[in-house]
């Protein structure tokens, strides 16, 4: 079974805002989880596991700090990509004008590449992005794997990132399919943190519901 | 043609115009989703026919109506069900339905029904799959769907009267598109002419649905008496459309597609802003708008509801009607700006209801101002949602003052100003309306309350030290959904309703009239203040018909020949 590129976008949000993120970062990750997912990479298994390890941690402690100039680092010791990709896309325009970051441990890696696909789309500018050997490439056209990579892109840690606007001469396109996969065992994980965002059903719930208490035989 | 100088006339303020009471008082126009169809489907020579048939004498079985263009075609395959009346509910928690439909991409084998009678009946506990476009359902109007039945049995015509009073012999709730339960993504099919103006998916499936209802009611009198049965007479045949029950779930879309919205309006604010800068208008356009305004004027007769708020609308709009035909009597309209002149007038002189009625009137006599606009109704949702960190902090604060100005001038530690809680059920994921402060649903609230969130992110922004919105939201990340509506509306000046959507007294039905008139539904008749029911396709031709009959005017009654 295959799934629509809205479902995965539509749980994968629902999920990171029953995993606590704020709205306007669960947005994001919804995204995240559609673009991944379209480029045929494992974004909702991903995001599952991001999400189950920062469960109940403060975004204080996940956020990025410029420790020292250019340098970004977790209170807590790890980043969280779905909000450092968020802080990248900011940032934007400071990529574009040639500023790199770097940024020290940080999860799931993987997760920052839809953020910065965003970044490239709106200044028009390539950006690299690079992690244990492996480099991909994120332009006005599309995301370009770099020819060196053999090791998994979908690591849980990793501990430096390098973010350079800078394009690759050569690489192999990302796809941009229409359509997605998710193991059921993700889906049910996603679901588990999306049913938090649900209301328990309650008898004087369902009776203000639309249309409540009256007929339909008529 | 030229076209006239619209900086002439500029649109209408998205301060006036984006109130919920303004587009709870919408009508279908040119620029419906219905009538854009239909223009197309007459003006391509679409055909269409019934491969499948198979309904049985208790009316249950399938049937496949294929539509076919000149690049592609697309049939609606409909399961009929025998449902006893006590499932018989519109609500989303219902879990059974007189009929199911879904809107296949191409025409199906019969591996594809097969697959689709194991779905579409069981609707969101189904899963579909990308060949198909669409899943929706309806119920019969059980009093009208009887009297038809023996009406015709007999050899009788239904009672016109009846006919009237409903409207429709199927209701749909929910139809749901864009990759709902498995469902293709809007992306597959956006690149395709006939996809490019918004909802022409659902627009043709309700459009084929129709048909399937009136051969299905026609064949439960033939099974019936054999002997004595007749059809539908064509013309009263047309006096059906198909009904529609849109409760809260419809809402929330006006929220979450905000670039969406402003194409929607901004088309219609643009249509309105060329007519009324017209310097002068021929006298057969004349004569145009005239004879669309005594139709009106009967559609307003044609409109019955039970609801005491619409009641008093409908009230209102028979008065604002008799006052715009009498003024059409006296009234200069080809010179000196006449319909601006009108429009004008018509600000002072009517209710909401009547002034919108009269801004779609006005785009009746203009096709070639009008309708090419349909092609602006789309939106490229992605070019305008990412957030511009770059903008400095001072120039959010004098963004938000723009926008949300109204919002900043609500007392927020009133609690009838947040007296309501959008959230959602577990029950079936429904769509709610709580009560904030008497109902423990606050810690689900959803963000569908832009003014609130405005106001407390306004709070935040002028005691922020931050040069720019990148640095405010790293510090304040629970603002980022809101600083997003915020830079979409700066960019979109009608994507943004400026009005409480949790205040003690939001109307939801005001949010659901405005899509629904868009769509091109009439005869809204809300149940209560979060839950409508209208009628689409009235008067329309049925797809045989198109061709010979306009696909385009159709959507107010027709003059009798006394009345031309």
């Amino acid at each position: 079974m295959t799934w629509s590129l809205n479902e995965i976008e539509s749980l994968s949000r629902k999920a990171a805002r029953g995993a606590g993120l704020s709205w306007g970062l669960a947005e994001e990750a919804g995204k995240a989880a559609r673009w991944l997912s379209a480029a045929a990479l494992p974004g909702p298994r991903v995001l599952a596991d991001l999400l189950t390890r920062n469960d109940g941690r403060d975004y204080e402690t996940l956020c990025p700090h410029d420790e020292e100039e250019g340098t970004w680092v977790a209170r807590g010791g790890t980043l969280c990509p779905l909000i450092s990709g968020a802080t990248l896309c900011d940032q934007a325009d400071q990529l574009a004008q040639g500023r790199a970051i770097r940024l020290g441990r940080t999860a799931s890696p993987m997760l920052l590449l839809p953020y910065l696909d965003a970044a490239a789309q709106i200044t028009g500018c390539e950006i690299t992005i690079s992690w244990d050997g492996l480099t991909v490439a994120c332009g006005p056209e599309a995301a370009c794997l770099g020819p060196a990579c053999n090791g998994p892109l979908d690591t849980d840690i990793t501990e430096s990132v390098t973010i350079r606007p800078e394009s690759l001469t050569d690489g192999m396109p990302l796809p941009r399919a229409l359509r997605g996969d998710m193991p059921p065992e993700t889906a049910q994980r996603l679901a588990a943190f999306a049913q938090r965002t649900y209301a328990p059903e309650t008898e004087e719930s369902r009776l203000s519901g639309a249309g409540a208490g009256l007929t339909d035989n008529d | 043609m030229k076209l006239p100088d619209i900086t002439a006339v500029p649109p209408r303020d998205p301060n006036v115009v984006m109130r919920l009471d303004r587009l709870g008082s919408f009508h279908q126009s040119r620029l419906s989703f219905m009538r854009i169809l239909l223009r197309r489907l007459e003006a391509e020579r679409w055909t269409f026919d019934r491969p499948v048939f198979d309904i049985d004498t208790r009316g249950t079985g399938r049937a496949v109506y294929t539509a076919h263009g000149p690049d592609r075609s697309y049939s609606l395959v409909a399961f009929a069900n025998d449902l006893p009346p006590e499932k018989r509910s519109d609500r989303v928690i219902a879990t059974e339905w007189d009929a199911t439909f879904t809107l296949f991409d191409g025409i199906p084998t019969t591996d594809d029904l097969d697959r689709l009678q194991d779905n579409v009946p069981r609707q969101e506990a189904g899963r579909i799959s990308e060949r198909e476009l669409s899943l929706s359902r309806a119920n019969r109007s059980v009093r009208l769907w009887d009297h038809v039945v023996d009406a015709l049995a007999a050899g009788r015509q239904p009672d016109r009267d009846k006919v009237a009073e409903v409207g429709y012999l199927m209701r749909t709730t929910a139809v749901y598109g864009s990759g709902k339960f498995g469902a293709a993504d809007r992306e597959v099919t956006a690149g395709r002419p006939e996809f490019q103006a918004p909802f022409q998916v659902e627009m043709l499936s309700v459009f084929l649905t129709r048909a399937f209802v009136m051969d299905l009611v026609e064949h439960m009198a033939r099974s019936r008496a054999p002997d004595t049965a007749v059809p539908l007479d064509p013309d009263l045949r047309r006096r059906f459309g198909i009904g529609n029950s849109t409760g809260l779930g419809m809402a929330p879309f006006l929220l979450t597609h905000p670039a969406l919205i402003n194409s929607w309006i901004a088309a219609r604010e643009a249509a309105l802003a060329r007519i009324r800068a017209l310097p002068q208008a021929a006298p057969h356009d004349v004569a145009i708008f005239r004879r669309f305004a005594r139709r009106a004027r009967l559609h307003v007769d044609d409109w019955h509801s039970e609801h005491p708020v619409q009641i008093a609308k409908i009230d209102a709009l028979r008065a604002d009607m008799d006052a715009v035909l009498d003024k059409l009597e006296a009234a200069d309209l080809t010179s000196n700006r006449p319909w601006d002149r009108l429009w004008l007038w018509a600000e002072d002189a009517l209710t909401l209801e009547g002034q919108e009625l009269m801004a779609s009137l006005l785009m009746e006599p203009y096709p070639h101002l009008v309708d090419e606009l349909a092609t602006c109704m789309g939106a490229d949702e992605a070019a305008t949602w990412r957030i511009d960190g770059a903008m400095t902090c001072t120039d959010l604060r004098a963004l938000t003052e723009d926008v949300y100005g109204w919002a900043l001038a609500i007392d927020w530690t009133d609690p009838a100003a947040q007296a309501r809680v959008w959230y959602t059920s577990e029950a079936k994921l429904e769509p709610r309306l709580g009560d904030r402060f008497n109902e423990p649903v606050e810690p689900y609230e959803q963000p569908l309350c832009p003014g609130r969130d405005a106001a407390r992110m306004y709070t935040d922004l002028i005691a922020s030290d931050e040069a720019t919105v990148a640095g405010f939201l790293m510090r304040h990340p629970q603002h980022r959904h809101i600083v997003r509506r915020a830079q979409i509306a700066g960019r979109l000046p009608y994507a943004e309703i400026r009005d409480n959507t949790i205040d003690a007294s939001v109307k939801p039905i005001d949010m659901l009239r405005m899509k629904l008139s868009f769509f091109g539904a009439s005869h809204f008749d809300p149940r209560s203040d979060r839950w409508v029911r209208i009628n689409m396709y009235q008067h329309a031709p049925f797809p045989h018909e198109l061709g010979a009959r306009s696909g385009d005017d159709w959507a107010y009654p027709f003059l009798t020949e006394a009345a031309e």
